[in-house]
């Protein structure tokens, strides 16, 4: 039983060193390392650090669990080829993120699946004359206590809200304001301008801070 | 002058610090003055606040990761 127990205690042991060795490292670090070795400690180190966020990215381009999860089993996949590839002219986390989110549009598009076709023109809080008299006070909710501003129920309706954005809305606002990416970033990792990575945000946001302002005006009454 | 069109048009530059100095005071004074406009500030505020929780929520479920894992088991091999 000794025995046993000394046996683990080194497995441990040897486990953690293993695991101190891949955790300092960088991601870019840890590519090389796999790249030229295969090691598959370096290689979980990445998946530990980027599966949550692959799936949720593809999670929130797709709007469905399972393909989420084909996409997240098909990046992983495509890296382990492809790993030695990325050249690293960009972040690593740029460059995973880009490959997300090509998987993610090419599976949307291979599934035909139906998209939102929603305007967020008429979210702009303003009126013809460029005044907002009338239109956000009624439904001020900014005061409203911590317990009720992030409760589930507040946390799932912007969820909801944001998967009601057309998919290029959303896709952007998931990398600025949930992943929290800069906006040269998010241009980038999307391949579009930054003017139209802010105009799409700048859209979401007035979009999102709408249905919030319907929401809790509602569950005041 | 500022109206409060320009309020919500500068809304971002304002969030991330990047309004020149001008168009800064120019829009404090508005919003000052414009109870409207001060409300549509905080809540905006309020929004980012509630988005930035969402960074938090694990998506993966222990399921997911675990066929992940097996997944590339198969598939990662030494060279």
């Amino acid at each position: 039983m000794e025995i046993g127990f000394f046996k683990k205690l080194i497995k441990t042991i040897v486990s953690d060193d293993k695991d101190s060795i891949t955790n300092d490292k960088s991601d870019e670090e840890l590519v090389k390392i796999f790249a030229e070795t295969r090691d598959e400690a370096a290689f979980d180190e990445i998946v530990g650090r980027y599966s949550d966020r692959i799936y949720g990215f593809a999670l929130r381009i797709t709007r469905n669990t399972d393909d989420a999860e084909e996409v997240l089993q098909e990046v992983f996949l495509t890296l382990t080829k492809k790993l030695d590839t990325f050249r690293g002219e960009s972040k690593f986390s740029s460059w995973l993120y880009r490959v997300t989110a090509n998987a993610s549009y090419m599976y949307l598009r291979s599934q035909k699946k139906h998209e939102s076709n929603i305007s967020l023109e008429k979210y702009y809080p303003y009126d013809e004359k460029g005044t907002l008299m009338g239109r956000i006070m009624d439904k001020d909710w900014s005061s409203r206590p911590d317990i009720i501003i992030f409760s589930k129920e507040a946390l799932k309706i912007i969820d909801d809200s944001i998967n009601e954005m057309p998919e290029s809305y959303r896709a952007v606002f998931h990398l600025r304001d949930i992943e929290g990416l800069s906006n040269e970033e998010v241009a980038n990792i999307l391949e579009i301008t930054i003017p139209t990575a802010k105009s799409r945000l700048h859209r979401g946001r007035l979009f999102l801070r709408d249905k919030l302002s319907d929401y809790f005006h509602e569950w005041r009454k | 002058m500022f109206i409060c069109k320009d309020v919500v048009e500068n809304i971002m530059e304002y969030i991330d610090s990047e309004l020149d100095l001008q168009t800064l005071k120019e829009l404090e004074k508005h919003t000052g003055d414009c109870p409207e406009c001060m409300a549509f500030v905080n809540t905006y505020k309020r929004m980012l606040e509630i988005t930035g929780k969402l960074k938090d929520k694990s998506f993966v479920t222990p399921e997911v990761r675990n066929r992940l894992r097996i997944l590339l088991k198969s598939k990662v091999k030494p060279v």
